[in-house]
């Protein structure tokens, strides 16, 4: 497949995958906005009458269906990203070493890189253990409020709120390398540049020319 | 300026006429009241003795529900501690954290006596101190409030050699200054009432603050540098398709250089 300017391009993510990450990112900013209401005063007045806290809970049930859903869509991709994202190689390694050129956007140097990077390793394996501290954490808020007594409730809440941090300055960096790298079509049509893939990810392509195809198919 | 509630317990003959007072002047529905009396009696009978809890806020000056509420719905005021109803979530950690157990949940909002603060602003008095027909209910300035309370307990002395002032230094100061006949356990009032936990502040004071400093840090950090990381980045892409273009279409003279 070639884009207008005749661009090879290669299929990234398929779309049930896209789907899965939709899900993900729409009920966390609704996560989000309405979690904030509770911390930030300006934002209060969502918080006003209970419906912010109605909408986070129902916001909460589709963040926590989407390992769920992503297991009954695409099984194979969701092992996918769970067996990558845990594994480094001598090349992530040193990728690590030059991750400020990444940052400001130099690829030239930067130690060749599979369907995954370094950094994108790192971020998928902290979003599913900050996910996991801020699901555990908010259903002791939501389910078990009643009986912590006034330290425990700071505690949790605590916790809560720190994940969250974590969550969404992992979030500030996803949308910055989106930008950077213009990866948005990974997610709205699943599809990028082959001459992106060749800098940022030539062992990936490596790979998909070897198995003799241009992508999985969709 | 601080005000207060004086409450003479030696004096309340738990007539209900505060809780009436209170529930019609502020127009409560059928399900709300900020004043309830507890009947308390101890040993058997005929040998009874026995006393009444006039339950409601004690307005601390440390506040545990001010400092857990997440939206200023609870806040204090004059001493007071007020209560915006339109503003709170119904989260509920208010009921939770009040080592009195005053607050409740009505209609999915907290409930509890706001000292009559419209009323009062308006320049009358909160309700229960007007309609009380025993003197035991007085509002004005703390320290004078204070002051009366500890007279009160001197003239009580002789009758009941527990008497005392209860609310001076309990909870950071209260708002609500009783005076006790006997030992506060006796009408199940606690003594010394947990502070706020440390790790409640810190949670409020400072987790949070800084959690939105940092992520506002981060964004506009990002921002700029994501502006120059593109730039190189764009940079980097258009050499590689010179150098693509360069070599595919060797010599054509329409090829842009850049």
């Amino acid at each position: 497949m070639t884009d207008t300017n005749g661009d090879q391009q290669i299929l990234r993510y398929r779309s049930r995958q896209r789907i899965v990450h939709a899900v993900m990112a729409s009920s966390f900013l609704i996560l989000l906005i309405t979690g904030l209401a509770l911390v930030w005063g300006p934002l209060a007045f969502l918080a006003a009458g209970g419906w912010s806290r109605y909408l986070h809970r129902i916001a909460a049930v589709g963040f926590m269906s989407v390992p769920f859903l992503y297991l009954i869509l695409d099984r194979s991709g969701a092992k996918e990203v769970l067996g990558e994202s845990f594994k480094y190689d001598r090349d992530d390694v040193s990728w690590f070493r030059y991750m400020y050129r990444y940052a400001l956007g130099r690829t030239a140097e930067m130690p060749p890189q599979g369907r995954l990077n370094a950094g994108q390793k790192l971020h998928h394996s902290a979003v599913i253990v900050f996910s996991a501290v801020i699901v555990i954490s908010g259903l002791v808020l939501w389910f078990l409020k009643a009986d912590l007594s006034p330290t425990m409730l700071a505690w949790t809440a605590i916790i809560h709120d720190l994940a969250m941090l974590v969550l969404t300055l992992l979030l500030v960096g996803h949308v910055f390398f989106t930008y950077v790298y213009t990866a948005w079509s990974s997610m709205a049509t699943g599809y990028v540049s082959k001459d992106d893939m060749e800098m940022e990810h030539s062992k990936w392509v490596e790979e998909l020319e070897h198995e003799g195809a241009e992508g999985p198919s969709a | 300026m601080a005000y207060a509630f004086l409450l003479d317990m030696s004096r309340c003959i738990g007539c209900e006429a505060c809780v009436v007072a209170c529930k019609s002047g502020n127009q409560l529905p059928v399900d709300r009241q900020y004043i309830k009396l507890i009947e308390h009696t101890s040993g058997t009978f005929p040998d009874l003795t026995g006393g009444f809890q006039n339950h409601r806020c004690y307005h601390c000056a440390d506040a545990t529900c001010v400092a857990v509420c997440p939206t200023g719905a609870l806040f204090k005021e004059d001493g007071l501690t007020r209560l915006n109803r339109d503003a709170c979530s119904g989260c509920g950690y208010c009921v939770q954290s009040c080592p009195y157990e005053v607050p409740v949940m009505s209609d999915g909002r907290s409930s509890k006596c706001d000292a009559c603060a419209s009323n009062v602003g308006a320049g009358g008095s909160p309700w229960c101190v007007t309609t009380c027909p025993a003197q035991a209910l007085k509002y004005g300035d703390r320290d004078e409030i204070l002051a009366e309370a500890k007279e009160r307990v001197v003239a009580l002395k002789d009758r009941y050699p527990k008497a005392q002032v209860y609310g001076e230094t309990q909870a950071g100061g209260l708002g609500l200054i009783l005076v006790l006949p006997d030992d506060p356990e006796t009408l199940d009032i606690p003594a010394d009432p947990p502070a706020t936990p440390v790790v409640v502040d810190a949670w409020k004071e400072v987790v949070q603050p800084l959690s939105m400093g940092a992520t506002v840090l981060a964004a506009a950090g990002a921002g700029v540098l994501g502006i120059i990381a593109r730039r190189n980045h764009m940079a980097e892409l258009r050499e590689v398709d010179d150098k693509k273009k360069a070599g595919v279409t060797a010599g054509d003279s329409d090829t842009e250089e850049v």
